[in-house]
């Protein structure tokens, strides 16, 4: 075909374009390796709130993380730190687009928290078959416990 | 002898023979940019399609099992439906890029890149199955189920693979010459249908759209955009100028053995433009033609109110136009085709036509000026198959050109011949018509001999 030089580099110009305009959004294969920091998927998000319970030192304190659009729905997560040691995660909101997935993140959120349990921090594994509702689990873990001032 | 109706002594740039009759309008000028920027645009989109895949992966994603299968499945998906909506771009004929590209080139690209979506499409379901199967761990069968019973828009989008799947198989060269042409049309046309169906699960379960509402909507306008073309330029602007000119059969006029001329009667004639060589879709309402268009060039450019296309008599249908009836309504779709004067780049011509070739070349030489220098190379199997002959000749001779005649089957266009006929050929624009083979002969021929293949220009007749 003779015009295949021309489409060659348009497609590559095309991919270049749009790779350009995803960076600075959330991590994807291309922006290096996994998620290190907590990056809100999408332009509905809320900020974290604290909610001070109790005196200061040996104090439980909590937080709610960032509600994390994840594309099949909406969480957020509630994280309770005491003396230093994530005593707590339960979900502060779950909206999810349709059947299929909150079954899914019904089942598969008790499973999230007993890792960021057991890690102690929001760096998981993630559940297999749920990997975007994991992430949107962790970013929602790892806000809050940026408020927290832990980790 | 010339239709009482038609003469060719006619000089559309001056000179003695002019003729007092209004001619159409001719053609509107093709730009070649438009089809240099579409194809821009075509790769840019292209790209862009493969990025959104790209960018909506992460190294997470990949790592989990079924990952890999799954960034594959999207990726499939995503280029697959983009290169199904240039398919569909490319039979729009809408007329800015048609009139550069040709429809027969539109419609040979549109085959060639066929078997690219089909493939893409089918394996992303593949791979989509297998991918959520071994990320649920459950059976493959079990995903397929899970998919069209819980996942909104999955049944439609199932009914649309069936769909195109059907079509594709019928498209095979070895099943779609048993079918009879009229059934392999009313099966592909499904295809608008099957589009329609998949695109609501593209926007509910596509990753790259959800969630990305400005991704979204730019991939709707693109879908409303080109379903907007397909109606006004595939269907409605052929139906406006049938309406308008209401065209009918007013006579039968035979050329030669096999081969008639057939004479039309329309509205307003002088509005419809016309380059010479272009052709038409021609749907002769009557019994048992009605559901079929087939294209035929226009042999000579129109006298309003009348219009001549000639054809000649092989297979059932075309047979079947010479016993057309006057007063027989005519349906047409065009004009169509990128075999006329303005893709000239050198004022000099040759023009070689085989057999039933001769139509366009006909027409074409209305259009083309005086310092053309016409070599015309009318090539038959016998004297009485070169139709149109005499009205070949007196053009080409107010043009103060040449016509060679190769008749029978020792005189084929070959090399030798034809740098014998025609010693200056590099530097003229070429233009051949004919049937398949003897196009795709002459072609070879001609760029072996040192034409540059933009100054070969060529119309194939196909049944």
């Amino acid at each position: 075909m003779r015009r295949a030089p021309a489409v060659v580099v348009a497609s590559a110009a095309g991919f270049a374009g749009i790779v350009a305009m995803h960076s600075g959004s959330s991590p994807s294969i291309l922006s290096g390796t996994g998620p290190s920091t907590p990056v809100s998927s999408s332009p509905a998000t809320t900020g974290p709130s604290t909610i001070p319970t109790g005196p200061r030192a040996g104090a439980a304190t909590t937080a709610i993380g960032t509600s994390e659009q994840y594309g099949y729905g909406v969480l957020a997560v509630k994280v309770t730190v005491r003396g230093g040691r994530i005593t707590e995660v339960s979900t502060a909101k779950l909206q999810t687009a349709e059947q299929y997935s909150q079954t899914l993140a019904q089942q598969v959120i008790p499973l999230l928290r007993n890792e960021v349990l057991s890690a102690q921090s929001a760096h998981i594994n993630g559940i297999s078959g749920a990997t975007y509702t994991s992430e949107a689990y962790a970013y929602s873990v790892q806000s809050a416990l940026d408020v927290l001032g832990v980790k | 002898m010339a239709s009482l109706t038609f003469d060719p002594a006619y000089a559309p740039h001056g000179g003695r023979h002019r003729r007092q009759s209004v001619i159409s309008r001719p053609g509107a000028v093709p730009r070649p940019v438009v089809a240099e920027v579409a194809t821009i645009l075509a790769g840019l989109g292209f790209g862009a399609c493969v990025a959104l895949a790209v960018t909506a992966e992460s190294w997470k994603q990949l790592a989990a099992p079924g990952g890999v299968t799954m960034f594959l499945g999207n990726l499939s998906g995503l280029a697959g439906t983009y290169l199904a909506l240039i398919m569909v771009l490319l039979v729009s004929r809408v007329p800015m890029v048609e009139r550069v590209l040709g429809q027969d080139k539109l419609l040979a690209s549109h085959r060639r890149l066929a078997p690219w979506p089909i493939s893409l499409i089918v394996a992303h379901a593949v791979l989509l199955t297998f991918a959520y199967a071994e990320a649920a761990r459950t059976g493959v069968w079990y995903q397929i189920g899970a998919f069209i019973r819980s996942y909104p828009n999955m049944l439609t989008a199932t009914v649309a693979l069936v769909v195109m799947v059907a079509i594709a198989v019928t498209s095979v060269y070895s099943i779609r010459r048993r079918l009879r042409r009229e059934t392999w049309w009313a099966v592909h046309l499904f295809m608008y249908l099957a589009l329609a169906l998949a695109f609501t699960h593209e926007i509910a379960l596509g990753p790259s759209f959800v969630g990305h509402p400005l991704t979204r909507l730019v991939w709707s306008v693109l879908w409303a955009s080109t379903a907007g073309l397909v109606l006004v330029y595939r269907f409605g602007l052929p139906l406006f100028r049938t309406l308008r000119h209401r065209l009918e059969v007013v006579e039968i006029h035979p050329e030669g053995p096999g081969t008639v001329s057939v004479i039309c009667r329309g509205k307003h004639l002088d509005r419809l433009a016309v380059a010479g060589g272009q052709f038409f879709e021609w749907r002769f309402l009557t019994k048992g033609m009605w559901w079929q268009a087939h294209p035929f060039s226009l042999s000579a450019l129109p006298r309003p109110p009348f219009l001549r296309l000639t054809v000649k008599g092989i297979g059932d249908y075309s047979s079947a136009v010479a016993r057309l009836r006057p007063g027989t309504r005519v349906a047409i779709e065009g004009p169509y085709g990128a075999f006329t004067t303005h893709a000239r780049r050198r004022s000099k011509v040759v023009l070689i036509a085989g057999g039933i070739g001769v139509t366009a070349i006909r027409s074409l030489l209305e259009d083309l000026p005086r310092d053309c220098d016409p070599v015309v190379i009318l090539r038959a199997s016998s004297a009485e198959e070169l139709a149109l002959a005499s009205e070949v000749a007196e053009l080409v001779r107010h043009r103060k050109g040449r016509v060679h005649e190769l008749v029978g089957s020792r005189s084929e266009v070959r090399t030798d011949r034809l740098s014998e006929l025609v010693p200056d050929l590099q530097n003229r624009d070429v233009y051949v018509s004919g049937p398949e083979e003897f196009v795709n002969r002459v072609v070879a021929t001609v760029l072996r001999l040192g034409v540059p293949k933009d100054s070969v220009h060529f119309e194939v007749y196909s049944l």
